[in-house]
């Protein structure tokens, strides 16, 4: 394991302390009646202090089961079975429970996909607040929590007297905004948000993606941002993961990325994108649908969809391995 | 709580709460509404029946205090008769040499009144005693044929004095001369109280079982689940007789025995509702910033499980008023003098060949009125609750 780790540790471009989470060989299986599904498969990635991080993946690919991984908050009947977690050198997955939810929402932090039901309905957005202040902040008066609570709120560009509200009277955005405070007010390092925008409509996601941006800088956060919305992605990370089938197929930053995907999948993922600027092209379709995650096909995942796949694609597992600086690829055209 | 806040520069104001909800949101019309009220109505009735019984009912009701099978609405009345003229009413019985026939509504009376007297055990004995002047007046049945025959085989003149004066039952008396009316108000109390005690004491062990079971699953879920299934799975009332017998007669037992048979009820409902409000996302959303899993139970899930609480101790209540009946009526509820409805039903069905309908008819239609009262409020609440209707 040790030779393992300094291995893979000389193959990273940028210098160990920049390395806020680090993923090795993380496993996350679920067991259903029809067998083992296995929703990240041994994935490696690396999340570098204060940068955003987008994670992106048609659906089912497991980039919602990897983000809950990290806070070990997979549900049921899914389970961690293999890998470790480094977050700030300490091994996430050797803590307690107890240990672990100290960690959750002041250390590491969770931004939903639906806004909607992601708060309790029955209780005030104070007493959100308060109850997420108290838990971590011992000694902490309710006084105080309210008007860090208050303090965060106008961050958010909501009246404070809003905190006064039951979820049902906020707006889709505003609660948003909520539940991203609720994520920021301990000053978390790590933000995971699962989709953030997914529900809401435009006009509002673009003014979610703008504070986001905003409290990026102001709080200096690190940003996992999980999302099927290339747009999204592009415009917020520095940094993208691609996802397939429960592997990384690629990781690249942002602009390279976009500018010359190297995976096939990746390729065929950005071709899919209209082009407002070219009159009258015809969409590329990516054939074939996702594999069967309980049987996925042998060798590269991708195989039976690919349009440049070899005789050998179908055999070998291909290695996840440094291309040129900082580009990363599962991908035996790139040997 | 939070406590609201007031700073110099701004003021938080609460604005809206679950009381203002309910007024603002809930359907105040249609049919459920009515059903709601209507039962509330006839609850608030019953409930204030109990609380001023003793004022309320006129009779003692375990006293036998008329003529047996008294029919509802008559008169009772006795009058004093006598041949001296020494006597002339009821105010110079005192002192005086009285006497009743046995079994006649006179002795009860003159009880009532505190005055002595003596029994005779036909009409015949006591005519000839007032004409010997061993008794100086005969306080009799004002209706009692055999009495005027008597009199006049006997060639004496009697002499009725002073009004007539008795008592009036107004829903008849039973068999052994109780107030079926006092009875029934006095019986009230009893199946209010346990009903609503056995309801509570399921729920409170029901509740928190269920919220455990659902909340953290594995072994505990699977054990208690299994317990609660096989106690579900009995017939109600058989295993409400089991427990009855197996503890005793007595006021907490009948309680303790009811409210075991709906504890898996409380459980079932409780556990379902965890299963489910625990994957709604704010829970997992409380979880992802740290709470702890108490905390998640406490004030984001068993808060979401209430309103259907509510909703189901209410029908729980109306079930266990018939349980309660059914026990009573079996003979394994209250001890016998105790008034109580579900016994008096039982007692008086022997009566009704004969005719003596009453005994039976006003217990058994009080039942039947407690439990729609019940029935109506929750079912009402239900809808007036339920939070798709009210959206819409």
């Amino acid at each position: 394991m040790d030779g393992m780790m300094a291995q893979e540790t000389q193959r990273q471009e940028p210098q160990e302390q920049d390395v806020l989470l680090r993923i090795r060989d993380l496993q996350v299986q679920y067991q259903v009646r029809a067998g083992t599904t296995r929703g990240v498969d041994h994935v490696d990635l690396d999340v570098y202090k204060g940068e955003t991080l987008g994670l992106v993946g048609e659906s089912a690919c497991g980039k919602s089961t990897m983000g809950r991984a990290i806070l070990r908050l997979v549900s049921e009947p899914g389970k961690i079975v293999g890998g470790q977690m480094w977050f700030n050198g300490v091994d996430l997955l050797a803590k307690s429970d107890v240990e672990m939810a100290r960690i959750r929402g002041k250390e590491i932090s969770m931004i939903f996909q639906d806004p909607m039901t992601s708060l309790n309905p029955l209780q005030r957005i104070d007493q959100h607040y308060i109850e997420t202040l108290l838990t971590h902040e011992r000694g902490l008066s309710k006084a105080q929590a309210l008007r860090l609570a208050k303090g965060m709120f106008d961050n958010l560009g909501i009246q404070p007297e809003r905190l006064s509200d039951y979820p049902h009277q906020l707006s889709g955005g505003m609660r948003q905004r909520v539940m991203i405070g609720l994520a920021l007010v301990l000053n978390s390092q790590l933000v995971i948000a699962d989709e953030p925008t997914t529900s809401l409509d435009v006009i509002v996601e673009a003014q979610i993606l703008d504070l986001l941006k905003e409290l990026k800088q102001q709080y200096g956060m690190t940003m996992v941002l999980i999302s099927h919305n290339l747009g999204i992605v592009a415009e917020l990370a520095d940094r993208v993961a691609v996802m397939y089938a429960g592997k990384l197929v690629e990781v690249a930053p942002s602009l390279a990325l976009f500018d010359q995907p190297l995976h096939p999948y990746t390729q065929g993922l950005l071709a899919s994108l209209p082009n407002i600027r070219v009159e009258d092209e015809e969409l590329h379709v990516m054939f074939g649908a996702p594999p069967d995650l309980i049987h996925p096909p042998t060798g590269c995942r991708f195989h039976p969809r690919c349009p440049r796949a070899l005789p050998r694609c179908a055999q070998e597992e291909p290695p996840y391995r440094q291309v040129e600086g900082g580009r990363w690829t599962a991908c035996w055209l790139y040997p | 709580m939070a406590e609201t806040t007031v700073t110099s520069n701004n003021i938080v104001q609460r604005r809206g709460g679950p009381v203002r909800w309910f007024l603002t949101n809930a359907k105040w019309h249609g049919a459920e509404w009515w059903i709601m009220l209507l039962g509330g109505a006839l609850l608030v009735a019953i409930i204030l029946m109990t609380l001023f019984a003793n004022q309320i009912a006129p009779y003692d009701p375990i006293k036998f205090v008329g003529a047996p099978f008294t029919r509802p609405g008559a008169e009772q009345s006795v009058i004093v008769l006598e041949v001296t003229s020494s006597v002339q009413g009821l105010s110079d019985l005192a002192g005086r040499a009285v006497g009743v026939i046995t079994g006649s509504q006179g002795a009860r009376e003159l009880d009532a009144r505190g005055l002595s007297y003596e029994r005779y055990s036909s009409p015949r004995r006591a005519v000839e005693a007032l004409y010997k002047g061993e008794i100086a007046a005969l306080v009799a049945d004002a209706d009692d044929p055999k009495l005027k025959q008597q009199a006049r085989q006997q060639g004496v003149e009697v002499k009725t004095v002073g009004e007539p004066f008795g008592a009036t039952f107004r829903l008849g008396t039973d068999n052994y001369g109780r107030d079926v009316f006092s009875r029934i108000v006095h019986g009230a109390r009893i199946v209010l109280g346990i009903a609503i005690l056995a309801a509570l004491l399921s729920a409170a062990v029901g509740v928190p079982l269920g919220l455990l079971s659902g909340f953290f699953g594995g072994f505990l879920d699977k054990a208690l689940s299994l317990v609660m299934d096989s106690l579900y799975s009995f017939p109600g009332l058989i295993l409400a007789i089991a427990m009855a017998a197996l503890l005793g007669p007595g006021m907490l037992n009948v309680t303790v025995a009811i409210a075991v048979i709906y504890i898996p009820v409380y459980f079932r409902l409780v556990r379902s509702k965890v299963l489910s409000v625990k994957e709604e996302l704010y829970v997992e959303a409380a979880r992802s910033l740290g709470a702890k899993a108490f905390t998640t139970l406490w004030l984001y899930v068993f808060p979401n499980v209430i309103p259907s609480i509510v909703v189901i101790f209410s029908v729980n209540v109306a079930d266990s008023i018939l349980t309660e009946a059914g026990l009573s009526f079996l003979g394994l509820g209250m001890p016998p003098p105790t008034p109580d409805w579900g016994f008096d039903l039982s007692a008086g069905k022997r009566f009704v060949p004969s005719g003596y309908w009453w005994l039976i008819t006003y217990p058994g239609a009080m039942i039947a009125l407690l439990t729609l009262g019940f029935s109506m409020l929750g079912e009402g609440l239900n809808e007036i609750l339920n939070p798709r209707l009210t959206e819409g």
